[in-house]
């Protein structure tokens, strides 16, 4: 298929892998955090760590939009999907992620009405069809998929469906990173940054990272060759003391982003004072909500909703996975207590969790020698 | 059925089986885009009948706009968030 296949191709690849090769300095151990939860899966999906010298490390960073969801948010959920009258909707993976009284699925099989959808849309076109009842949208994800919620509700306004509305848990990319970046706990020498966020809010954003913090960033796509191009492009601005944010998804992501998007978004959302993320804690200004122009479309303000602070299991080190302080294998219930079929921590619910990355493509210890 | 009247179909009533994730990768939950062509458009609506690896499914196009049939576009979450073409 024409965008795909290119950028799969084994022979491009191995030249690519050969090129990053003369590139590393003997002796010197790289650390590259990739952001975004989708290139965690096609790292592992398609071998790429191992198309790398033993000296370049992959640090998996924060960039799963379900990963990050904590405990109380989900109880939050729950509580809204089980009043009178609501069908409740969400996607596929938000399902399975355990609150501190089960998940989604568990309530959906207690009675309460919850649906899975594919996209906002889906939930709206719900709406529509049960016109008696309240149909509610958890809305999660980072700028991605933030604009796709913000067309909704315009829609749904503009079609007058009045039993729509949203419970906005989205959040944004650029204060977790800084977190990160902040955290005395870790040690980068540089990022591949998120295309498909990029492709909403542009490469401009995450050019603090560079100014602030001397780490060069390279916005990725997500095919393999694209992945490997990337850490490629992130040795040689090392290799040449630069350090700048590099735009190798050119083919989709415009340096400036989608303008549109970003109106739209800015028109529905505003940002919250802080949002609790998993692992990350309190994150100032870091979370979306519904602005006063949408207040009558939100679920938080037409339900009750508990907002209660739930800690993490004690044996779940999503924290430290998601910080990329520890690998999943070194976790402590990884692959036993806590697999895909029975998670515990969110990093082992999504396809798009390092944990289940690493558990369905079998990396249960890694010891590599390093050069 | 013309092509318009399929676009109808999808956005007011679809296949509830449609839903269903795929066992190996959730498209909306990860920051993923799935590469599709546009089959028919909705222009009043703003919606387009998209074809993709997975199928074909209704998008909303308002980001994008203008898209003409045969367009490739690059889908999140039922939106289309970038146009697929040489830069």
């Amino acid at each position: 298929m024409r965008f795909v296949d290119e950028f799969r191709d084994p022979e491009l690849g191995r030249a690519v892998a050969a090129e990053i090769l003369s590139l590393v300095e003997p002796g010197r151990h790289y650390k590259i955090m990739e952001v975004c939860g989708g290139h965690t899966h096609s790292i592992y999906k398609y071998g790429v760590d191992d198309l790398l010298p033993a000296n370049v490390e992959l640090v998996h960073g924060p960039g799963c939009p379900v990963c990050v969801i904590p405990m109380g948010r989900v109880d939050d959920g729950i509580a809204v999907a089980r009043q009178e009258g609501v069908i409740f909707t969400c996607f596929g993976d938000m399902m399975r992620v355990p609150g501190a009284e089960g998940s989604l699925l568990e309530a959906k099989a207690a009675g309460a009405d919850i649906r899975m959808v594919y996209s906002p849309l889906d939930a709206l076109r719900i709406a529509k069809q049960n016109p008696d009842r309240e149909v509610v949208f958890f809305a999660i994800g980072f700028e991605t998929t933030a604009p796709s919620t913000a067309l909704t509700l315009k829609r749904a306004r503009a079609e007058g469906v009045t039993n729509f509305s949203c419970m906005c848990s989205h959040v944004t990319i650029v204060p977790p990173l800084r977190a990160l970046l902040e955290s005395p706990d870790l040690r980068l020498d540089g990022f591949i940054g998120p295309g498909h966020v990029a492709t909403v809010v542009g490469a401009r954003p995450f050019e603090f990272i560079p100014a602030d913090y001397g780490k060069p960033v390279v916005v990725a796509g997500f095919e393999p060759l694209d992945i490997l191009q990337s850490v490629g492009m992130i040795l040689r601005q090392l290799r040449d003391g630069r350090c700048e944010v590099e735009n190798q998804y050119k083919r989709v992501v415009p340096y400036e982003g989608n303008l549109r998007a970003l109106q739209v978004m800015a028109e529905v959302f505003e940002l919250r004072p802080h949002f609790e993320w998993r692992g990350l804690g309190f994150i100032s200004h870091s979370g979306l909500r519904l602005s006063e122009a949408y207040a009558e479309l939100d679920a938080e303000r037409r339900f009750a909703v508990p907002g209660v602070r739930v800690a993490d299991p004690k044996a779940c080190q999503c924290g430290e996975v998601l910080k990329g302080v520890i690998k999943p294998w070194e976790c402590k219930v990884f692959g036993t207590a806590c697999t895909p079929e029975r998670p515990i921590g969110t990093c082992m619910v999504s396809s798009e969790g390092a944990c289940a990355a690493y558990y369905n493509y079998g990396r249960f210890a890694r010891e590599r020698e390093v050069v | 059925m013309s092509p318009g009247a399929e676009v109808i179909t999808l956005i007011q009533g679809g296949d509830e089986d449609a839903l269903s994730c795929g066992s190996q990768h959730c498209i909306t939950c990860g920051d993923d885009g799935v590469p599709m062509t546009v089959v028919a458009l909705d222009p009043g609506r703003g919606l387009a009948l998209c074809a993709g690896e997975s199928g074909r499914s209704s998008v909303e196009t308002a980001l994008v706009e203008p898209v003409e049939v045969g367009d490739r576009l690059l889908v999140h979450a039922g939106t289309a968030i970038a146009r697929l073409e040489a830069r």
